[in-house]
C-alpha cells in the first residue's frame, strides 16, 4: 500500500492508538528483541534505588518503533526516505500512547513525489513523548 | 554477561518477526515470507527501526557503550534518533555497521543541570557493499534524574 500524490494534500493527518496500558512485559519483550538490556528498562531495583527514578521506563526506541508503525501503515513499507525523532518525555508502564502524522509539504525530487510529515506521539495526559519528522516516496 | 558476536548484523526472518511483534507491528510483510514474495519482495522486510537489534547482535549494548563513552548509566537518556534510508532492508541481508564520527558537547540544560550530549553516526552497508541506511543517535547525560 502506498499513498498517491494525486490523492493527498498538505494538512492531511492520520492517527493511530499505538498501545493501551503499556505492559512491563512488552518493555521486557523489546529488551529481548533489540538486545538493549540497559537496566533502566528492566531492573526495577536498580532504576528506583540506584538511579532514583519512580519505576523502570520504556526504551525510546520502543516508542519510536511503535510510532513508525503508523508511518508504514500510512505510506507503505520501503517508502520512507528519512524518519527522525526527539524523545521529549519518558514512557512509563501503564501509559497509553496515540500518534498522529500530518503531511506538512508535498514536493518532487526529479520524477519522485515526496511527502514530508510531522509526527507526534502523546500519552494519556496529552504530554508529547516523541516528536519528529519523516519523508516518504509516494506513487504519482 | 557473555556476549559472542556473529560477523555483521544479519537480518533474519525470525528476528524480523520477533522484533515486529515487540513493537506491536502486525504488518504481514514483516511476518509472512509467502505474503512478502507475493508482493514481489525477496523476503520479509525489516521495519524502519530494525537496526536497533544491533545491540542484540553486537557489543554495542548500552552498558558497554556508555562505559566506552565515559557516561554514567544512571543518568543517560536517549535524546533522539534519525534514520536516513537509502534502500529497503530484507531478511537474508547481512549488514555491516561502519561507525562514523562521535560528537560530544556540553550545555546547560533547563531540567537536569549541566547536560552532556553525545551524537554518534553509523552507516550500514549490505552484503553487496551498498549503503542502505545512515543513522544518527543522540544520547543525553543529565546531572541527575530528570524531574518532570
Amino acid at each position: 500500500m502506498a499513498l498517491k500524490a494525486s490523492e493527498v494534500k498538505v494538512g492531511d493527518s492520520y492517527s493511530q492508538r499505538l498501545v493501551e496500558d503499556l505492559k512491563r512485559t512488552q518493555i521486557v519483550q523489546y529488551a529481548g528483541s533489540s538486545g538493549d538490556y540497559n537496566p533502566l528498562h528492566s531492573d526495577e531495583k536498580f532504576t528506583t534505588e540506584v538511579a532514583g527514578y519512580p519505576s523502570i521506563f520504556a526504551h525510546g526506541m520502543l516508542t519510536m518503533g511503535m510510532t513508525g508503525k503508523l508511518l508504514t501503515d500510512v505510506v507503505g513499507d520501503g517508502r520512507l526516505t528519512n524518519y527522525g525523532v526527539r524523545f521529549t518525555n519518558q514512557v512509563w508502564p501503564g501509559d497509553t500512547l496515540d500518534a498522529t502524522a500530518t503531511i506538512v509539504a508535498l514536493r518532487r525530487d526529479g520524477d519522485t513525489h515526496i511527502a514530508d510529515l510531522e509526527v507526534v506521539t502523546t500519552n494519556q495526559d496529552g504530554k508529547v513523548v516523541v516528536s519528529g519528522q519523516a519523508s516518504a516516496k509516494l506513487d504519482p | 554477561m557473555a556476549h559472542i558476536n556473529p560477523p555483521g548484523l544479519p537480518v533474519e526472518r525470525g528476528k524480523v518477526h520477533e522484533f515486529a511483534n515487540s513493537i506491536g507491528a502486525e504488518e504481514p510483510l514483516y511476518h509472512d515470507e509467502v505474503a512478502a514474495k507475493a508482493a514481489g519482495l525477496p523476503s520479509v522486510v525489516a521495519p524502519p527501526t530494525y537496526t536497533s537489534t544491533q545491540a542484540f547482535f553486537g557489543e554495542k549494548n548500552a552498558p558497554n557503550m556508555f562505559k566506552e563513552l565515559g557516561l554514567d548509566l544512571r543518568y543517560v537518556l536517549h535524546g533522539g534518533q534519525e534514520f536516513y534510508y537509502e534502500r529497503p532492508i530484507f531478511a537474508g541481508d547481512i549488514l555491516t555497521a561502519e561507525p562514523g564520527e562521535t560528537n560530544i558537547t556540553t550545555k546547560e540544560g533547563k531540567r537536569g543541570g549541566s547536560m552532556k550530549m553525545v551524537d554518534t553516526f553509523t552507516n550500514y552497508k549490505n552484503q553487496d557493499g551498498e549503503l542502505v541506511l545512515r543513522v544518527k543517535n543522540t544520547l543525553l547525560q543529565t546531572a541527575g534524574v530528570v524531574k518532570e
